[in-house]
């Protein structure tokens, strides 16, 4: 699975929750989430079992909020679906890792600033989080209340948010202009280090996925 | 687009996400979800906020996928800072509140569709609760699936304006005119 081209995982990931929400309730739900149940399982041994407890700790709660505000019927109706969408979801996060898509971006010759935008943010995440549970750390052993009254709480947030969120902008400025030393040009055409194989098959396969959604949604419609 | 511009995206994307941790220490009903998206388009205009606003859709359904449907709503955000940015008020807290208000009120009319015909109302614990509420107060489930967005909007885009405005007042003024709207965000040219 792992081996299919980027594109084919992606229009997979889509197509599944498209099908399940075209479908009638609940038999098309059911039959895209018993689709995407052998996709989980086709992974095998603990990323199996990995894929399979995020989809079920992500989709338990909102069966609960269904339950509650829908009764039975409709929480079965949409809790297919919406269970369909996450295991969709965290399947196609398990199966395609981000360099591997922005290869096939860049092999596709999509603009350089798609693939920076999403290499830069997946790595500019995990640095401003870890900043914010240093500052909040930091701001904790300097004495600032975070409890008490609403009032005392904002002012508590806005302690904590504003050098947070200052530090990042000054940031702008020293990243652009490593950029720009380095020569970085957002309308240069890059080549891809190991562009990912795609084949016929695949192409037609993501082009059959795609019609099947629309002649659903026709024959639904219709 | 100019590289600087290019370089903020995924600064204000991940301003978006990190504020989570200052929330959860304070332990107020916020989310602070838009911050980096009001603040990226205040800074450098409507495709630079619209960017980071799809931007943190789709990571964050990398973590969760029913974050994806509500792109619409961080789109519709930016273009709204667009307009305050213009209109400078983000200038004080005085004019930023009032138009944070107002953002709740769109941004909960632009999430209730949304939210009530995929999820049925059932997104997060809060507003799932705020909607049962609303059902037991009598509402429509329209009107209660509303009520529950309207309650988790309302202050949290007013605090997210009153948060930007503070930001942008704090930043010096040389940084501040490097971005192409900055300055007229908060009142300093016309």
């Amino acid at each position: 699975m792992r081996g299919l081209h980027p594109f084919t995982l992606l229009t997979v990931a889509a197509a599944l929750p498209a099908l399940a929400w075209i479908g009638p309730a609940p038999w098309g739900g059911a039959a895209a989430l018993s689709a995407a149940g052998v996709l989980v399982l086709s992974l095998g041994g603990r990323q199996s079992f990995r894929v399979a407890r995020a989809a079920v700790f992500t989709a338990t709660p909102l069966w609960f909020f269904l339950y509650l505000l829908q009764g039975s019927g409709g929480m079965l109706a949409t809790g297919l679906r919406l269970t369909t969408m996450i295991a969709g979801g965290v399947w196609l996060v398990a199966v395609l890792p981000p360099p591997r898509l922005i290869e096939a971006m860049i092999a596709r010759e999509w603009p350089v600033s798609v693939a920076f935008l999403l290499a830069a943010t997946l790595s500019a995440i995990p640095a401003l989080r870890a900043r914010a549970g240093h500052l909040v750390d930091a701001q904790r052993s300097r004495g600032l209340r975070t409890r008490g009254g609403p009032l005392i709480r904002l002012a508590a947030l806005r302690a904590l948010a504003l050098p947070l969120v200052l530090s990042a902008l000054h940031e702008v400025d020293e990243r652009a202009m490593a950029l720009e030393t380095r020569g970085f040009d957002p309308q240069v055409r890059r080549t891809p280090l190991a562009p990912p194989p795609d084949s016929l098959a695949q192409r037609i396969s993501r082009w059959g996925l795609v019609l099947s959604c629309v002649a659903l949604l026709v024959w639904r419609i219709a | 687009m100019p590289v600087r511009l290019l370089v903020l995206i995924p600064v204000a994307v991940a301003i978006n996400l990190a504020l989570s941790a200052a929330v959860d220490a304070v332990a107020l009903p916020l989310f602070l979800d838009t911050t980096g998206t009001i603040l990226a388009t205040a800074l450098g205009g409507p495709v630079v906020g619209v960017i980071t606003g799809v931007l943190t859709s789709t990571v964050n359904s990398l973590r969760n996928p029913t974050f994806w449907p509500f792109v619409v709503v961080q789109i519709i955000v930016a273009l709204y800072a667009w307009v305050a940015a213009r209109s400078g008020w983000f200038r004080s807290l005085k004019t930023a509140i009032p138009a944070g208000l107002m953002l709740g009120v769109i941004a909960s009319a632009t999430s209730t569709p949304i939210s009530y015909l995929i999820f049925k109302c059932a997104t997060t614990g809060g507003i799932a609760l705020t909607t049962k509420l609303g059902q037991l107060l009598g509402f429509s489930p329209l009107g209660a699936c509303f009520f529950g967005s309207f309650v988790a909007d309302f202050g949290d885009k007013a605090v997210t304006f009153a948060l930007v405005t503070s930001v942008l007042h704090a930043l010096p003024r040389r940084t501040a005119a490097r971005f192409p709207l900055a300055l007229r965000a908060i009142g300093a040219t016309s």
